[in-house]
């Protein structure tokens, strides 16, 4: 298992590549920041308006904004994947170890996990076909609200915990 | 003055502060400043986005609830702010990077503020008619100045030598994936939503 993942979750390649390029991995990290904002922005305004923020917005209109949040959670992933996979251009841990001893980590893994569970189930229960209708003023129905709100709570709990993974290695 | 702030560095407080194990201290005013990082730029960019003529079916009076969240955000990134800043003044005091970051800010802020008036200061035709011109132009220029304060914030961890080619990087991805995005959509891979001013109801994106 240790050698697998080592092996599978560490890319020689990239690793060599941000190591030779000084702006590779603060590149990473800018697009690590604009993505999460991108995130919070889009998904976050649509939570919003179904925990009731701006009831004027009719929710299919907001849902345009959601493309936004999607394309920073590409953004994300795609330079979260860069800190893991080029893990030893910035320090000599071994990939599995880090995995394993970081609870901060754990924990922003487990909570990215969660949030797409809440997204399966805002499919899953039809809410997400139910909030389309929604016009101006109208109220989302409480699953819809319960919904939102854990979204909106685990992705800020999401940047927390991921500020803290330093400390946790 | 110097001294004041070197001082400020070494005292008992800033030390803790700096150096205590525990994730509560200076990791919990990181991630608090990355927190309303995400709730200031977050929110005001996609007001800014939907401004320049994303998303144009989404009604514009209703978005302005979210300025109080907004000066929320702000708020707590201006405490957590002062906090990172007490800790090593000497460092960003003597840094060119930190003086861009706060100019970035400091433009965004007052484009954020200007909007406000500007363009949700007459609700009543606001969703009847084209954007005003004002009103895009603030909304440019407040994702430039958050793109300059966010890479400039950021660069004040690394040295001169990093940094511009850094920014260098930045610029090209950008392009890129602009690019991209603009090839994509001659392609027909993304649909042009066409149609200024009036809200009305649609699905899909």
């Amino acid at each position: 298992m240790e050698s697998f993942v080592n092996y599978w979750l560490t890319s020689p390649f990239l690793t060599r590549y941000m190591n030779y390029y000084p702006w590779a991995w603060p590149l990473a990290e800018i697009s690590h920041f604009a993505g999460l904002i991108l995130l919070i922005g889009g998904v976050g305004i649509f939570d919003l308006r179904l925990l009731g923020v701006a009831k004027g917005l009719p929710v299919a209109a907001v849902r345009r904004l959601l493309p936004w949040g999607v394309f920073g959670f590409v953004l994300c992933v795609a330079s979260g994947l860069c800190f893991v996979l080029g893990l030893n251009a910035n320090l000599p841990n071994r990939v599995y170890d880090v995995l394993t001893t970081d609870i901060w980590l754990d924990l922003k893994l487990l909570f990215i996990f969660l949030a797409g569970i809440n997204l399966a189930v805002f499919y899953l229960t039809g809410m997400s076909r139910a909030v389309d209708g929604l016009g101006p003023g109208d109220d989302a129905p409480p699953l819809a609200k319960v919904i939102a709100g854990t979204s909106l709570f685990l992705w800020l709990a999401v940047i927390y915990v991921g500020r803290l993974i330093p400390w946790g290695i | 003055m110097w001294q004041l702030l070197e001082s400020l560095e070494n005292s008992g407080y800033a030390i803790w502060l700096r150096e205590s194990p525990s994730v509560l201290a200076y990791a919990t005013v990181l991630a608090a400043h990355a927190l309303g990082m995400a709730i200031l730029v977050g929110l005001s960019a996609m007001i800014a986005l939907r401004l320049v003529g994303f998303a144009p079916r989404l009604p514009l009076a209703p978005l302005e609830r979210f300025y109080p969240l907004i000066w929320v955000g702000f708020g707590v990134n201006a405490v957590s702010g002062l906090v990172l800043l007490s800790l090593n003044p000497t460092k960003f005091f003597a840094s060119p990077t930190f003086y861009i970051k706060m100019i970035g800010i400091a433009v965004a802020i007052v484009s954020v503020k200007l909007l406000r008036t500007s363009v949700f200061g007459h609700p009543a035709g606001l969703d009847r008619m084209p954007v005003p011109m004002k009103g895009k132009v603030l909304a440019g220029t407040m994702l430039a100045s958050w793109g300059v304060a966010i890479v400039a914030g950021r660069l004040t961890a690394y040295r001169f030598f990093t940094e511009w080619r850094t920014v260098l990087a930045v610029l090209t991805l950008t392009v890129l994936l602009v690019a991209g995005y603009k090839a994509a959509r001659r392609l027909g891979l993304s649909t042009k939503a066409t149609g200024q001013g009036r809200a009305t109801p649609s699905s899909g994106f």
